[in-house]
């Protein structure tokens, strides 16, 4: 039984965020994956206990300071997301590898999209297609690095 | 079993359906008022300064690749640098000479016209820190901010023209929307006709929209739109854009016009802010209006207050 840390969750939010800073631009924009989403489910699913729709919502308005967007935008899109991870946790842990990261997927599709239609309803141009390729990045990176590095346990 | 440490039976709190309404709820009402009014923007400030040492973290990197790079360029990149500057520093150099007499016959002429002086402004110097970490806008932070007085509004230029405008100020950064964001539009003039049009940010693929001209405009592909001067933001005559098509289709009045701003956030590393200038024409208009409406205001508060103490005598 390996005792997850709440100063662990933090501290691994905390890097995804810097990462998430990082200056990109131009196509790395589009192409960049969402580090705070990922590290968020991935606690989600692990310790439901400490990180929750609450914590999403917080990282959430974290990203809408850091990038200046309206106040609540990413917070409504991670909350909404969280909701839908924490909902089939329980379900969600019992699965094959494969078949997590094909709802992930989903969830990351949720998210996306959500905030697709808030960006629209305040207002902004539609960035075009392009904006859905994060998703797969992000997967990709769920899929080949987070599940294998970072998830060292054995299966039930 | 990792999952479950503690012995409760009921350790969740709220059901997440009860979370999410709640939390739902909450950023819909921190959107609408975000949106709608600027309670949040002290909120806003004193949260960005403490992300602040994160996004210098997050900056760390792409600042020391820059300082490397500078470091270990070669002596020959340096020598054709400084011969490229010194012959545009002679070539700007005769053109100044021209421009100071100029300068003179021009103020000389206005003040026979009596036209209002045109005032030199004065700029800030800014490096751009990092563009916006938002695909749905065109913004850049640069590196100075309410620390060296920049103000909400101040239009931000580049070597070659027009880069944007400052939207939002934080402490030690601010925000600049660039011309091709969706919500920025700019007053221009076309060089060649001096015909006035607002170009819009197109807000998708880094180009500006000229609507609302009719399909016989006298635009070209080719011409160079300058800031007009009449919104008292833009200086006149600063380079804007340069038009890349003109469609006219049979089924619409109107023009189909795109251009694409001649300054670039990717070309340039330095800024200037202007000043924003406040003896313009529409800004004393501005004032004039507000202050009536403050006299008026005040004058209707007393009358109010009068008209309750006499019905208190009564």
């Amino acid at each position: 039984m390996q005792v997850i840390k709440r100063r662990m969750i933090y501290a691994s939010l905390l890097m995804a965020l810097v990462l998430q800073l990082f200056p990109w631009s131009g196509w790395g924009l589009y192409l960049r994956p969402d580090f705070v989403l990922l590290a968020l489910l991935f606690w989600m699913l692990r310790a439901p206990q400490h990180c929750n729709i609450g914590l999403a919502w917080f990282a959430g308005l974290a990203i809408d300071l850091a990038s200046g967007s309206l106040f609540g935008q990413n917070a409504l899109a991670y909350a909404i997301t969280a909701f839908f991870a924490v909902v089939y946790q329980r379900r969600l842990i019992l699965f094959t590898d494969l078949q997590q990261t094909s709802y992930v997927f989903l969830l990351l599709l949720i998210n996306q999209f959500t905030l697709f239609l808030l960006k629209l309803f305040a207002g902004a141009e539609s960035p075009g297609y392009y904006y859905f390729l994060s998703c797969i990045i992000s997967i990709l990176l769920w899929h080949f690095v987070i599940v294998k590095l970072f998830s060292p346990r054995g299966r039930h | 079993m990792e999952y479950q440490q503690s012995p409760k039976f009921f350790v969740r709190g709220p059901s997440a359906f009860a979370r999410l309404i709640m939390f739902a709820t909450l950023s819909l009402l921190l959107i609408a008022s975000d949106a709608r009014f600027s309670y949040l923007s002290e909120v806003r400030q004193s949260a960005v300064s403490l992300l602040s040492p994160f996004q210098w973290l997050a900056n760390y990197p792409v600042v020391l690749y820059n300082d490397l790079s500078d470091f270990f360029t070669s002596q020959a990149n340096l020598r054709a640098e400084v011969k490229r500057l010194s012959s545009q520093a002679l070539v700007h150099g005769a053109a100044l000479q021209q421009l100071k007499t100029l300068q003179a016959e021009n103020e000389h002429l206005r003040s026979l016209f009596d036209a209002s002086k045109t005032t030199i402004r004065p700029t800030k110097m800014a490096e751009i820190m990092h563009l916006g970490s938002d695909p749905f806008t065109h913004k850049v932070i640069v590196n100075i901010g309410a620390d060296k007085d920049v103000q909400a509004g101040q239009a931000v230029v580049d070597a070659a023209g027009v880069l944007g405008q400052v939207t939002r100020v934080y402490p030690h950064t601010s925000e600049v929307t660039l011309l091709t964001d969706h919500d920025l539009s700019i007053p221009v003039q076309v060089e060649r006709s001096g015909l006035r049009a607002i170009a819009f940010g197109s807000g998708r693929d880094y180009g500006v929209n000229l609507p609302y001209l009719p399909a016989n405009v006298d635009i070209k592909v080719g011409d160079r739109l300058v800031t007009s001067g009449i919104d008292g933001v833009y200086p006149k005559g600063l380079g804007v854009a340069k038009v890349t098509s003109v469609k006219v289709s049979a089924g619409s009045p109107f023009a189909t016009i795109v251009a694409l701003p001649i300054a670039g956030a990717q070309n340039f590393r330095q800024v200037l802010l202007l000043d924003l200038d406040h003896k313009t024409a529409v800004n004393e208009e501005v004032s004039k209006v507000r202050e009536e409406e403050q006299l008026s205001k005040i004058s209707k508060g007393n009358n109010n207050n009068k008209s309750v103490k006499k019905n208190a005598g009564h």
